[in-house]
């Protein structure tokens, strides 16, 4: 059985070799890839350098694009699970084992890190969200559980493990607009068995978040539309049966 | 009631001139000409072209057969040619502006898939080389593990 952890990294020079170094001392057994999201610092050799394999996409697409690279390669290399953590550090690579449990058991086929935790066990360091953060997550929450009639609590988390379904599914059909949200919904809709689990994250290590409150409304209205239309989408019984034209674009198994 | 029905039927009115007409035509064809151009010139491809010429023997014909326009406008129930005219031209731009964006959406998902392959082609040959020369996993952890900062 062999698996694969990939980090998606965009401009993450100063915590990338940390987190693979992490996910080598929690995993020694797993093939580590970086998917270097067409940085414009020293990512792709840092990460080379730490021991990863490097997937240099060479410009900048964005995270869905980015997440998928690691599903695709992870699909053509033949591997039996892969899973995804950040590579700003905020995901303790000791949780990503326990996501990876989850899928290796045949508990589920995608399984979620989600950070939030039962209310009296957060540690001092834990992740502690900002409001406006916390505004869109339980809207983009409601939506969600409206559309797929499952209760999720992460919605955002970069953090997952998957089983080749995932991978066949993810490798065709991705949003590279709206990763996290639609990538569930759709996993959903195609009868595949999410599973989320609570995990502790940490405050970045490197980096910011990037929203201010305009940019999380606008955040938030796209995720609605994304959403909606998702709804229409055909449901196929096959996963990753019949990708639409923007699916295939030109793509071998 | 019989006054209101003679003001409903009153035929349209044209209001395009022999000069707006001659104006017209000089233009479509001088448009067309130019697709031509661009496409002699490699700048256009041929498959994008025929929408244009489309609009351009349009613009031609309603200019030189007026009676056209009025008809058109008479089935789309406006009494007012002008506002026929302005009305299906907007169609028509709306119409191939949407068009724009599919095509421009599958050319954006194209480019990401061409993307990806080259990054996994590179990711691929880095883990070709590796096996050469050693394990690369373990290559790795021994590099991770001898980095004090790591």
């Amino acid at each position: 059985m062999r698996t694969l952890v990939f980090i998606p990294a965009w401009n993450e020079a100063d915590s990338v070799a940390t987190v693979i170094a992490g996910v080598r001392e929690h995993l020694p057994e797993v093939d580590l890839l970086v998917v270097d999201d067409g940085s414009s610092d020293e990512t792709a050799a840092r990460a080379a350098e730490a021991g990863a394999t490097v997937a240099a996409l060479p410009f900048n697409q964005g995270l869905g694009a980015a997440l998928q690279t690691g599903y695709l390669y992870a699909l053509r290399e033949g591997y039996d699970f892969c899973a995804h953590l950040d590579a700003d550090g905020q995901h303790p690579p000791a949780e990503v084992a326990r996501l990876l449990e989850e899928v290796r058991a045949d508990r589920a086929d995608l399984v979620i890190g989600s950070r939030y935790r039962e209310p009296g066990e957060a540690k001092s360091d834990d992740y502690r969200p900002t409001l406006s953060r916390r505004i869109g997550t339980s809207v983009f929450r409601f939506f969600l559980t409206l559309a797929t009639r499952q209760r999720f609590t992460d919605t955002t988390s970069g953090m997952r493990a998957a089983n080749r379904r995932v991978m066949r599914l993810f490798s065709e059909n991705y949003s590279p607009d709206f990763a996290e949200i639609e990538s569930l919904q759709l996993a959903v809709r195609q009868g595949l068995r999410v599973e989320e689990v609570p995990v502790r994250m940490l405050e970045r290590v490197g980096g910011s978040s990037f929203l201010t409150p305009v940019h999380s409304a606008f955040f938030i209205f796209k995720g609605l539309v994304v959403l909606l239309v998702g709804q229409f989408r055909p449901r196929n019984g096959e996963a990753g049966g019949e990708p639409g034209p923007l699916g295939k674009a030109g793509v071998e198994q | 009631v019989t006054g209101l029905l003679a003001a409903v039927s009153e035929e349209p009115t044209v209001h395009l001139t022999s000069q707006t007409r001659i104006l017209a035509a000089i233009i479509a064809v001088a448009f067309m000409l130019m697709i031509l151009e661009l496409i002699r010139r490699d700048r256009l491809q041929e498959r994008f072209s025929v929408v244009w010429f489309i609009a351009g023997l349009g613009m031609l014909a309603g200019a030189i057969f007026p009676g056209l326009l009025a008809g058109v406008a008479d089935v789309m129930g406006v009494r007012d040619t002008n506002v026929a005219l302005f009305s299906i031209i907007l169609l028509l731009l709306l119409g191939l502006a949407l068009n724009f964006s599919v095509i421009m959406s599958r050319q954006a998902a194209q480019i990401t898939r061409l993307a990806q392959e080259r990054a996994l082609e590179k990711a691929r040959e880095q883990t070709r080389s590796g096996e050469n020369g050693g394990e690369p996993s373990v290559r790795g952890a021994a590099t991770a593990k001898d980095d004090p900062d790591g």
